[in-house]
């Protein structure tokens, strides 16, 4: 493993259009550069060669995040640290805000954006774990304008994502959670890359003791992160009812994941927490129903 | 670290070292925690480290390193990287041929300078590009093309072994330089045992067949990378004059003897010079990248220089992790009657400094217990993986869950409390616990009693939460040669010149405070020159915890030695004779008369800014002829937390006990324990290199975790032990090892009062927690 940065050029554009047209020109040869905290490693250590890097840093407002109709739009290049100190998606989405301010390590937050998080299509993204269930649209610009993609569409494999030649990820706008919805994330890590993310969020009625929908995502076991409809399924209903599902369901999640066995633990092991985590977020998304503000998150 | 609990007479007291006030023990600088002579420059980032060295016309070279195991190598193409612009030269195999040694080694001989007639791991330097910049040298490696044919390899103890396994070494080789710990030297012999060890005393059948109570058990070690901050780095200049080489090298004499040897250059040819190191925990003891740089250099003619990543360092030197086999035999009052184990350490494809590793786990691994016999066996076993050298302790982490895991286990299988179990079959401080060694100079039962009183050994258990303790003793210091000078100037300022290097363990201030101490005064007067063979006295090594004790000596020994110079010197002065010069603190007085030492000099020779040199050394003779100078004590005590869903387990408290005599500087000392039991609790939690067939598959930056600050526990006490026993500078003892070896016995008794589980294998994983735990419960359910 050589862990050495070879040679590429920088290109610093000043609007998106022109960013556009850079890679277009490159082509296979050129790659978006953002916070480069996955782009620079992937290169150092072999994996990915670009000879041009085209830097959308000196793109202006790419990193505003601000409220829009019962959403927050949050600009592609919004760093980690922008996002978890944000009084805007502390006060309105504070799940996101927490799960930001759990990303890697300060260094990782200080630099890598979210925009860069979710292009690089990376399996183990805790961001892209919660923003499962928090349903956001993505808004991708190229040459032929914009167009809105659902996240899931956009997610398509392991470090691969639904951006045509030359298309850039411009903005992500996330709807914030109704009085009545309740959300948790749950991660557990052992070394640089977590070993399992897992988030939730439920619609509850008006007293609180019946889930009337659900959303629950696990990421860093699969190679993407992704939900499971079948275990959605199983969480709607009665809380005592739910409750006594929940092995099912998280079986359900487990299923649905491709579970491996890899240096972080066994598919078997990872099955296990799975159901853990699940009851962790469950007791703590239905803790405190009586609130009015929703969004609570671990 | 904000809710450490340390404390130690250490704050209060920076301010007032500098003032002639002597404390409780009559020391004004010693026994302090004076600021650290080299704080500033590093925590500004001013200080000097090898890669910050620049000199003029300096060119780069990069490595490139095998993809098989094991293969001879039919041929090597470079022309192509020659003929990229900027590349200098091309250095392989082939090169050593005219050379005067084209192996290093010093405890054997047996690692090329470059593979040249086969490889023997993956990532073994097979080539090296010298250019005028990094990237060149990095892309040249490409247009390199190696020709293999591949044979089989051997990457498990087990393989290694088997009848008819391939041979990592199919040839023998001379001993190195420094093979004195080497009890049985198999390395001539066809067979892939690199070293095999044996300690025995009594009849240990005898004493096994009448044993009341008799405990086997199996236990393995992973292999772990030191980590030190820094990544090997090393610039060559070879000219006609000789060799001068800057590199991060703990011990960078032995270096020299190595790299004079590989081209038969004079010792006073070889320049070796070490700037800071930024860490070292024995990962840059002895030689490693050094001799490659200068071959370099040599070949391109000009000054070169290697600088790895923390990926290649890993490829350099590891730890070798260890399988072994213990039985521990007790009578009917539960007094220990015998110990035997076998151990198997996997040392990967050269010796490195194995042979002492392994022979050192087959005295560490019977600890300061009183035993009537012991028949320990050890092996260094040869493979086809990176090779395995020095970790901290050499060898006591290898065995110390099998040690003092084993233990725990024999006081719980009697019934008894393991504190107390210990206390009855620890050896007292001043008995001969180890035959022809030298007798304990601990109060070990006195240590482990503060240890777990401090930890609340009795206070009642929270659920899920387990206490667990684990002493043992290594014959620390190497061996006891060294010297010292000290110099004083016409105006009473001091420099001390030390072969010792400065890693980050405070060689410099500690002495410096010895210096500062003899002579009365300030901390700011006087400077240590370290490390450059060419100026300053040998140090045969910075490591096994020795530069304080045995270095310090000679520091000590040299100031007293140039006071005498002065004694001589003002008689001559005064007229008087040597014997009626009274020595004080800040100078010299007679009848009244008082001189400063500066002044003294300035005056005898008429010249103010003259200097006279004390010198010092020692050898081992005397007070330092019974081995070892000293044991130093691995001291730790645990409370850990096991989460039963998950299986994660957590460090909430940690004390630590330093049985070191006299602490020259309290908050240094503390720091070394508590870095040390850090080192061990990565081990116990998490650290493990990971081969995935006959690749290394986590040798990375991101792949491997070693503990951050978050791991620390909150609770972290650190006990000084000052009974100014110690065979060094008043009573001193050397720390540092310190209790590194004993986390994961003690977390394994944690894990077994909060679970009651056993774990035998290190690293207690999460998972590998949950199964116990879920094995456990089905093995109880089926009754």
């Amino acid at each position: 493993m050589p862990m050495f940065l070879p040679r590429f050029t920088i290109d610093q554009p000043s609007t998106l259009g022109e960013a556009s047209r850079l890679l277009r020109e490159y082509g296979e040869d050129g790659c978006v550069y953002a916070g480069g905290t996955e782009l620079l490693l992937a290169m150092k250590k072999g994996g990915l060669r670009y000879g041009h890097l085209v830097d959308i840093k000196t793109v202006p407002g790419l990193d505003a995040v601000a409220q829009q109709d019962g959403a927050v739009r949050i600009g592609a290049l919004a760093t980690h640290m922008a996002l978890e100190r944000s009084s805007l998606v502390r006060s309105k989405l504070p799940i996101f805000a927490q799960v930001e301010a759990r990303v890697a390590n300060p260094r990782v937050r200080a630099s890598g954006t979210l925009g860069g998080n979710l292009c690089f299509g990376e399996p183990h993204s805790d961001p892209a774990t919660l923003l499962l269930c928090l349903e956001p649209t993505l808004r991708v610009t190229g040459a032929d304008g914009s167009r809105e993609v659902p996240l899931p569409v956009f997610m398509v494999g392991p470090y691969e994502v639904a951006l045509e030649p030359g298309e850039l990820l411009e903005s992500v706008t996330v709807p914030l959670l109704g009085a009545h919805q309740r959300a948790a994330y749950r991660k557990f890590q052992l070394h640089e890359y977590p070993m399992l993310g897992l988030a939730l969020v439920l619609d509850l009625d008006q007293r609180g003791a019946v889930t009337t929908s659900a959303r629950v995502a696990i990421g860093s076991v699969s190679p993407t992160p992704r939900r499971s409809e079948a275990a959605e399924a199983l969480l709607v209903g009665e809380r005592g009812a739910v409750r006594g599902r929940l092995d099912e369901a998280a079986n359900a999640l487990a299923d649905d994941a491709d579970l491996l066995d890899d240096h972080e633990g066994s598919a078997e092991y990872k099955r296990h927490l799975i159901g853990v985590f699940l009851k962790q977020a469950f007791e703590e998304a239905t803790a405190d129903t009586s609130a009015a503000s929703g969004g609570r998150g671990s | 670290m904000a809710s450490n609990t340390r404390k130690s007479p250490s704050a209060a007291n920076g301010a007032a070292s500098q003032e002639a006030v002597p404390d409780e023990l009559g020391f004004r600088v010693v026994h302090h925690s004076v600021p650290r002579k080299d704080g500033p420059q590093k925590v500004t980032g001013r200080a000097t480290y090898t890669a910050d060295v620049h000199i003029p016309r300096m060119t780069y070279a990069k490595v490139l390193r095998s993809e098989l195991a094991h293969a001879r190598i039919v041929s090597i193409d470079t022309s192509a990287a020659l003929q990229r612009p900027g590349v200098v030269a091309v250095v392989t195999g082939q090169d050593l041929m005219s050379l005067n040694m084209r192996n290093y080694g010093h405890a054997v001989k047996d690692h090329p300078v470059l593979a040249y007639d086969k490889v023997r791991y993956i990532g073994e330097p097979v080539a090296a590009v010298v250019a005028e910049d990094e990237t060149t040298a990095q892309e040249a490696l490409a247009d390199i093309v190696v020709e293999y044919e591949e044979l089989s390899a051997v990457i498990t103890v087990e393989e290694a072994l088997a009848e008819g396994a391939p041979l990592v070494h199919e040839q023998g080789y001379d001993q190195g330089v420094s093979p004195g710990h080497v009890d049985v030297d198999t390395s001539n012999k066809r067979s892939n045992v690199c070293q095999e060890n044996h300690v025995r005393w009594g009849d240990v059948d005898a004493a096994f067949a009448r044993a009341a109570r008799v405990i086997k058990g199996d236990y393995t070690y992973p292999m772990t990378f030191a980590y030190p901050m820094e990544p090997y780095v090393s610039i060559a200049d070879y000219t006609e004059e000789g060799l001068t080489m800057y590199s991060a090298a703990q011990h960078l004499y032995m270096v020299r003897n190595d790299v004079a040897g590989v081209f038969g250059l004079p010792l006073n040819r070889v320049r070796m010079i070490t700037p800071f190191i930024g860490g070292g925990y024995g990962a840059k003891s002895y030689t490693k990248i050094e001799p490659l740089t200068a071959v370099c250099s040599w070949k391109a003619r000009r000054p070169v220089r290697l600088q790895l990543t923390v990926e290649e360092s890993i490829l350099t030197t590891r730890a070798d992790d260890s399988k072994v086999h213990i039985e521990t035999a007790v009578d009917e009052n539960g007094k220990l009657l015998a110990r035997r184990a076998m151990i198997y350490l996997n040392t990967g494809a050269f010796a490195e400094n194995s042979p002492l590793v392994s022979s050192k786990t087959a005295i560490r691994i019977i600890g300061p217990y009183l035993y009537d016999a012991v028949d320990i066996t050890s092996y260094a076993i040869y493979t086809n993986t990176c090779p395995a050298s020095s970790y901290r302790g050499f060898g006591i982490s290898q065995i110390g869950l099998p040690a003092e895991g084993q233990m725990n286990e024999l006081a719980a299988m009697l019934g008894e409390d393991s504190l107390q179990f210990r206390l009855k079959n620890l050896a007292d401080s001043g008995q001969r616990f180890f035959p022809k060694k030298r007798p304990l100079t601990a109060d070990v039962k006195g240590d482990i009693i503060k240890a777990t009183e401090a930890l609340g050994w009795n206070d009642p258990l929270p659920p899920n939460r387990g206490r667990g303790l684990g002493v043992l003793v290594t014959d620390a210091g190497a061996v006891p040669v060294g010297r010292s000078e000290v110099r004083v100037y016409g105006d009473g300022s001091v420099t001390v010149f030390s072969g010792s290097t400065e890693m980050g363990q405070g060689s410099m201030t500690v002495l410096a405070q010895i210096a500062a101490e003899e002579f009365g005064t300030s901390m700011g007067n006087v400077r240590v020159m370290q490390s450059d063979t060419a100026l300053v006295p040998f140090a045969r090594s910075t490591g096994a915890d020795r530069t304080t004790t045995l270095e310090g000596r000679t520091v000590l020994q040299a100031c007293v030695e140039a006071k005498e110079q002065i004694r001589v010197m003002a008689a001559d002065i005064w007229e008087a004779a040597p014997e009626d010069i009274v020595l004080e603190p800040t100078g010299v007085m007679s009848e009244g008369r008082r001189m400063g030492w500066g002044e003294v000099i300035g005056k005898y020779f008429d010249l103010s800014d003259m200097e006279v040199t004390g010198r010092a050394h020692i050898r081992q003779k005397d007070e330092f002829a019974e081995l070892p100078p000293w044991w130093e004590p691995a001291i730790a005590a645990v409370e850990v937390e096991v989460n039963p869903d998950t299986g994660k387990v957590t460090v909430h408290k940690l004390v630590t006990v330093a049985d070191i005599g006299l602490a020259i500087n309290p908050a240094t000392s503390e720091g070394q324990d508590l870095g040390s039991a850090t080192m061990g609790i990565g081990v116990a939690l998490g650290e493990e290199l990971v081969y995935d067939g006959q690749q290394l598959s986590n040798g990375s930056i991101l792949d491997y975790r070693i503990p951050r600050f978050s791991d620390v526990p909150a609770n972290s006490h650190g006990i000084l032990v000052e009974n100014q026993d110690g065979i060094g500078p008043y009573g001193a003892k050397g720390i540092g090892d310190g209790p590194t070896s004993v986390i994961c016995a003690a977390v394994a008794n944690g894990i077994y009062q909060a679970t009651g589980v056993w774990l035998h294998d290190a690293p207690f994983t999460p998972e590998r927690v949950w199964r116990a735990i879920r094995e456990q419960r089905a093995a109880q359910a089926q009754g």
